[in-house]
């Protein structure tokens, strides 16, 4: 039962993962503003249906777009500018914090700091999988993480995309000089990270309900996915939110679920000191300055 | 006047909050978000010492710093040898445990309700309970505080750091120790962030975990960005100009809860605004996390 | 004559690529070495395998009776080896002056517990550091730049300042990686000056440079290598006559 929940919540971990992967992989630094579009979303979705009253099967994907531009949007704003002055990810990163802030609070004033849900009609009991409770959400979530994970290995090795973003991950001097346009694959990489963020945080909402904070605990649990996984890859990630999943299962039977994320960063913690280059192998973020 | 009195000794905790960061992201050129974390150390060591044991002040002080100076030395003996991002993830991590302590080690931290009933600072047999005289208070330890950043701040000992900063290998190779140069300022910069978090205690005489979130330490870093990274000053000026900002908001009549977030916005794009036009801050001589131009 | 620093076999792979195979030889004290090679011969890793860059795959190297494998770089840099970059390390946003005070050793000033409870030696030390610094400025012709940014100097300027860098550290062994190479031969002239003087304050030397006439003049000895290995060593005339070499630098 422990098990199954585990999985539900690697999922979530997973996609979380693999968007910010998808970002960093030609961003290249830790962008905090990525929490923010994960949060924005699922706020879209809620004023779409409860405000416009859009069924949910439009406003995901028109919340989704929406993540994809604001993506673009701070790509272009800020860090492309920044980028321009030779801005070292450092930089870029204190940068990513002031975006959040400004995005996260702009929630906050237009919905309030309560949580709020998206959940629809009256709760159902779910389903019974080895003595687990499993909603329909739960479900989907499990979907949509095998979706993104099989779409995000496909896009990456199988596309031209991918392989020019994998180019431009590797090196972006070699990949300009084998006439790829790191800028435009950039941008299409931040666009489909952002939009898989957004669709991360819409599931958080439908599933247990949704705060303007609540990027930032995601970004940072999809961000020790990918430590752990070492790696950028959608078998690496997943495989890194398994056992983050599982660990915090383990600490939440063993002392409690308020320790879940203590226990989670401390795993990070100690993993950071001891393997950097995490349990896939090759280490991926970029060690500046 | 008790209005007024209120701000300085605000201002007079986070310019010491910015003193502690400046040691290390301004000298060092190491950006940790832990700094809240050392902050509420302080705070609830101060705060315990203070209910339970009823010891005075310049004690608990003492215990204070000396404590979070000791952890200091332990979380950044093995996570200095991290650079840029790696740090970052480090240290925010050590932010999470140390907040989750807050929040959950109720028998000793009083959980999320926190300790209150903390008794005031008594100097010289008569407690101190006014703004005023606590102000006084405040900006005696803050001048303690810039003496000892000062004697920090200047040759020989910032050289090293400097050279970090700035590249971290050459310092090596000219024969200085990095990671010990980085501990020491670690370490007394925990200690001071400590300092701060004692005195909001007994200035509060209640604390509560919501004051050392990870947001609280961005906010630490804003006022160093802001201010001017590196600079011995620097952090003064962006304590006060960060702490008067909202309290012009809160002139012009906009609704306290809504201020909140305003604030934060504001402080946001501070943030972008620095990067992009003024990373050196505003009475800066160092832009922070800039690589120096080769020729 | 005693060795001041031996290499023992020392071998370097990068990706399968040889930088450094089987490679030994030794410096004497009051000796300066000169070490030709085409680009990619190993010299600069050899330079970064003695000052703790770079760990070799095997071989051992010792300095005054001391092994240098393994050893962290501040401390071999404390033993009394320094060098410069091909690529011109300084810290450019500090002046001139600062860069030279940060190469003397054994600072008290350094020390945390120094800078609170002995001002008054950390003082003294500063105040003596900074007239040898400024002697030593004065010496190489730098004085009237010591309170510039290092950044703002020209690029021979730079070389010079970081020889000088050297000499403040008092290092018994200078590792040079090309002194002259791209700079203006009045500046040339300059710095070969002051390497060649170096044996008469006791210091040794291994100097890389691909100006053969400059180096023939400064060598009591010379290394060629190619491919990581030392192909010919001996007098500067002996290795500079060897068919080895003149094919290597005929073109």
């Amino acid at each position: 039962m422990v098990a199954i929940y585990a999985v539900i919540a690697a999922a979530v971990y997973c996609i979380v993962g693999l968007s910010f992967a998808l970002c960093y992989a030609t961003g290249r630094f830790f962008d905090f503003g990525h929490a923010a579009v994960l949060a924005v979303c699922p706020y879209c979705v809620l004023f779409l249906t409860r405000t416009l009253d859009f069924p949910l099967a439009v406003a995901l994907p028109v919340a989704l777009a929406l993540g994809a531009l604001l993506g673009a949007a701070k790509e272009l704003a800020v860090y492309r500018p920044l980028r321009v002055r030779h801005a070292s990810p450092l930089v870029l990163l204190i940068a990513s914090i002031g975006v959040y802030l400004v995005l996260q609070n702009s929630i906050s004033l237009a919905f309030g700091d309560d949580t709020k849900t998206l959940a629809f009609g009256p709760v159902r009991e779910g389903f019974a999988i080895l003595g687990a409770r499993i909603t329909t959400i739960q479900v989907a979530v499990l979907i949509a993480a095998a979706i993104v994970v099989s779409g995000g290995a496909f896009l990456l090795r199988r596309t031209r995309t991918g392989t020019h973003i994998r180019a431009v991950g590797e090196s972006p001097p070699l990949a300009l000089s084998v006439g790829i346009d790191a800028p435009h694959v950039g941008m299409l990489s931040a666009c489909i990270g952002s939009a898989l963020a957004g669709l991360a945080g819409s599931l958080i909402a439908l599933d247990v309900g949704m705060t303007p904070t609540m990027g930032m605990r995601a970004l940072l649990m999809g961000v020790v996915a990918m430590i752990i996984g070492g790696s950028q890859s959608p078998l690496g990630i997943s495989l890194g939110a398994l056992l983050l999943a599982l660990s915090g299962a383990l600490a939440t039977q063993l002392l409690g679920s308020q320790w879940q994320d203590p226990t989670a960063f401390f795993a990070l913690l100690v993993f950071l000191l001891m393997r950097p280059q995490g349990v896939m192998g090759k280490l991926t973020l970029i060690s500046n300055g | 006047m008790e209005y007024a009195a209120h701000i300085l000794v605000v201002i007079g905790i986070y310019a010491i909050l910015g003193l502690s960061m400046n040691l290390i992201a301004g000298f060092a050129g190491l950006l940790s978000v832990a700094q809240a974390g050392f902050y509420g150390v302080g705070a609830y060591v101060a705060a315990f010492l203070a209910l339970q044991f009823h010891t005075p002040f310049v004690l608990n002080l003492t215990v204070s710093a000396v404590v979070a100076g000791g952890l200091g030395f332990v979380v950044g003996g093995p996570s200095l040898r991290l650079r840029g991002d790696y740090l970052v993830i480090a240290t925010f991590s050590f932010q999470v445990i140390v907040l989750g302590v807050f929040t959950n080690w109720t028998s000793v931290t009083g959980g999320p309700m926190g300790l209150y009933g903390i008794p005031p600072v008594h100097v010289l047999g008569s407690a101190i309970t006014s703004p005023l005289g606590f102000l006084v208070l405040v900006a005696a330890t803050a001048a303690i505080v810039l003496w000892i950043a000062s004697r920090l701040a200047r040759p020989p000992f910032v050289r090293t750091p400097k050279a970090i900063r700035e590249d971290h290998v050459l310092a090596a190779v000219r024969g200085k120790n990095v990671a010990r140069t980085k501990l020491s300022l670690f370490v007394v910069s925990s200690a001071m962030a400590a300092v701060a978090g004692v005195l909001n205690t007994y200035y509060m005489r209640f604390i509560d975990p919501s004051s050392f979130t990870v947001m609280e330490s961005i906010f630490i870093i804003t006022i160093v960005i802001v201010g001017g990274a590196g600079n011995l000053y620097g952090p003064i000026v962006g304590a006060v100009v960060l702490v008067l900002l909202p309290e012009i908001l809160r002139l012009m009549g906009i609704p306290s809860a809504a201020a909140a977030n305003i604030r934060q916005i504001l402080y946001g794009l501070a943030l972008v605004a620095c990067m992009l036009w003024r990373p050196q801050g505003l009475i800066g001589e160092y832009a922070f996390g800039r690589e120096a131009t080769p020729k | 004559m005693t060795s001041l620093v031996g290499m023992q076999s020392l071998s370097k792979h990068f990706n399968g690529v040889v930088a450094l195979a089987d490679f030994s030889c030794a410096v004497a004290e009051r000796e300066i070495l000169g070490l030709l090679g085409p680009n990619g011969a190993g010299k600069t890793t050899l330079f970064n395998v003695l000052t703790g860059l770079l760990a070799p795959d095997s071989g051992a190297a010792d300095f005054k009776g001391t092994a240098l494998i393994g050893r962290p770089v501040h401390k071999i840099a404390n033993l009394g080896i320094a060098r410069t970059f091909q690529n011109l390390r300084l810290i450019r946003r500090i002046t001139v002056l600062e860069n030279v005070l940060l190469c003397f050793k054994n600072q008290p000033g350094e020390n945390l517990f120094n800078v609170f409870f002995r001002p008054g030696l950390c003082k003294r030390h500063e105040a003596g550091i900074r007239e040898k610094a400024l002697e030593l400025l004065q010496t190489a012709g730098l004085a009237d730049k010591a309170n510039d940014l290092a950044d703002n100097l020209s690029y021979g300027q730079q070389k010079l300042l970081s020889i000088v860098c050297c000499l403040a550290a008092d290092a018994d062994l200078l590792l040079l990686d090309e002194p002259i190479a791209g700079i203006a031969p009045e500046m040339a002239e300059r710095i070969l000056a002051i390497i060649a003087d170096l044996p008469n304050q006791g210091k040794s030397a291994i100097v890389i440079e691909h100006d053969i006439d400059a180096l023939k003049g400064i060598a009591h000895r010379m290394i060629f290598m190619d491919a990581g290995r030392k192909i010919c060593e001996g007098a500067p005339d002996d290795v500079l006559n060897d068919p080895r070499v003149i094919e290597a630098y005929l073109d």
